[in-house]
């Protein structure tokens, strides 16, 4: 037997105290949790491995998440979305989310191993990575834009990850296995008790965690960027003013500039140079207009089974970044 | 050295009387330097002006958050704008309704006043560079002169001289009329020059880079 029997879930005593303290409740089975950890590497069974809950997971995990950015964050640039998409529902998030709810793998799956225990054939050191890994599909030579949103996965990669089918017997490095769990518990949780539920185990595991989205900008040439978004959007061309200064001649000068538009001040940035300072109210003045937060948001899923739909109030939809 | 000297001069002063009388005086430079002038008085936004507990709000000053929207930046139909709107003519009102104290006269460091945002006025910051007009004057006939000239003789006419010539910018001329024998030539010379830096100018060009490299992503 490649895993542990279902009927081995109800006495473990590891399941019940992890079903406990993610706070799902009872009517939840242990049987499923105990499936939810069995890696395709670990039993190729697709009857008793977590490979079809993971894709729904998965799919679930993504879809919660995106339209929390774009919902929230309607100008945010598309990179900036890939990457907040990778730090709140990515491999290695997902991957530390679990060692935090306390998962402990198995060293060897087994029919015999406590089903608690997540079980998945582990990557010997030395081993190169095996080929179901590196597989790229949909592969092409110019990886656009437009490929990476429509084409392959949700964080922008250029090439599609593996299926999880496709990882049957095949040896994994642990950061594979923990996300799987992650995604298949998120898929199971869908199926058992219904998407209400996901969405608030969603929030309070997944959205709790904090992620500054404006550390997440790197700007190149924000001064030329932030003149051709007042061009497109009518405003007078940007003028950096100097707001104070002190040490000029000395070692340690500091200048505030704020960047003005006709009358309004943009952005403001601090610098040891006048160019510094200028640079950096101009990515302050971008930051402020990707960052723009509108007041009443409803999501999507939120009116998802509902026949009332007057709660519903349409999105922003941003004509885009600023494009040089 | 010098303590031979002083000691030399102990040794042989023969202090001239003098007719004053000799009276202790206390300069600036002991306890009044030390002690006194230190001693800065209280802001008057921190003394309480009545015996009842008041609220003090006076925040330090720091960089604005990321996540505050200009006025600007907000769409047309955003109910922010409404709000910015009356708070800024409140806010105005207040300012020109409160008398400045004394100390807090213009002139002062404290007449800055801590509240947000600030007293609007018309007078804005003096621009960091003069702002310009672009006059897009040149035309075909000059721009085939200046693709004429450059590839002439691009020693003579460089692009800065030709900038200056056709009032235009020097990246204009860079656009219109680029020269990449002259352009390898002077990446040549830059090199060299570069090989011959020693290790701490080089790697202090380095850090610079590096530094200016964060300044786009806000470290």
């Amino acid at each position: 037997m490649p895993s542990p029997h279902p009927y081995e879930a109800l006495q473990s005593t590891k399941l019940s105290a992890l079903r406990a303290r993610l706070s799902l409740p009872q009517r939840f089975p242990l049987q499923t949790l105990a499936r939810t950890l069995i890696h395709p590497s670990a039993d190729p069974d697709p009857a008793f491995n977590n490979a079809s809950l993971s894709v729904l997971g998965a799919n679930l995990l993504g879809y919660y998440t995106a339209e929390h950015l774009l919902c929230n964050y309607p100008r945010l640039p598309m990179e900036v979305v890939f990457a907040a998409q990778n730090a709140y529902v990515g491999p290695r998030a997902l991957a530390i989310i679990a060692s935090e709810w306390g998962i402990e793998a198995a060293a060897e799956p087994g029919g015999e191993v406590e089903p608690g225990l997540l079980q998945f054939k582990r990557l010997r050191p030395g081993e190169g990575i095996p080929a179901a890994l590196k597989k790229q599909v949909p592969w092409k030579w110019n990886v656009t834009q437009t490929h990476r949103i429509v084409a392959t996965d949700e964080f922008g990669s250029p090439n599609a990850p593996p299926s999880p089918h496709s990882l049957a017997s095949v040896p994994v490095p642990m950061e594979e296995a923990a996300q799987s769990f992650v995604r298949a518990l998120v898929g199971s949780l869908h199926l058992h008790l219904g998407a209400p539920l996901v969405k608030r185990f969603f929030k309070s595991h997944f959205l709790s965690r904090h992620l500054d989205l404006s550390e997440m900008f790197d700007f190149r040439t924000p001064t030329r960027d932030l003149s051709r978004l007042c061009a497109r959007e009518g405003f007078e061309a940007p003028v950096a003013r100097l707001i104070s200064e002190t040490g000029r001649l000395s070692r340690h000068p500091v200048f505030v500039v704020g960047i003005y538009s006709g009358k309004d001040k943009l952005g403001e940035g601090a610098g040891s140079s006048l160019e510094e300072a200028r640079f950096r109210a101009a990515a302050a003045a971008l930051k402020a207009w990707y960052l723009y937060k509108p007041l009443d948001v409803t999501v999507p899923s939120s009116t998802e089974g509902e026949l009332d739909t007057t709660k519903w109030k349409p999105n922003m939809v941003d004509c885009g970044e600023v494009i040089v | 050295m010098s303590t031979c000297k002083s000691a030399a001069r102990i040794s042989t002063a023969v202090r001239p009387s003098s007719l004053l009388p000799r009276i202790q005086t206390r300069h600036e430079s002991t306890t009044r330097r030390h002690k006194k002038l230190l001693t800065v008085q209280q802001a008057p936004s921190y003394t309480p002006t009545r015996p009842e507990p008041t609220l003090i709000f006076n925040p330090p000053s720091s960089a604005p958050s990321a996540y505050h929207t200009p006025l600007k930046f907000l769409p047309q139909n955003d109910k922010r704008r409404a709000l910015y709107a009356s708070f800024l003519s409140t806010s105005t009102q207040r300012a020109h309704r409160t008398a400045t104290s004394p100390v807090a006269a213009p002139g002062t460091p404290l007449s800055a006043s801590s509240f947000l945002p600030p007293t609007p006025s018309a007078h804005l910051p003096p621009p960091v560079r003069q702002p310009y007009e672009k006059k897009y004057h040149l035309t075909d006939v000059d721009i085939k002169e200046i693709q004429r000239l450059r590839a002439e003789d691009p020693d003579r006419w460089t692009r800065v001289r030709l900038a200056e010539k056709f009032g235009c910018s020097q990246f204009f001329v860079g656009m219109v009329a680029k020269n990449g024998v002259k352009a390898e030539k002077v990446a040549r010379e830059h090199d060299r020059a570069r090989g011959r830096w020693g290790e701490m100018r080089r790697e202090a060009r380095h850090e610079r880079e590096r530094r200016k490299e964060l300044w786009g992503r806000d470290a």
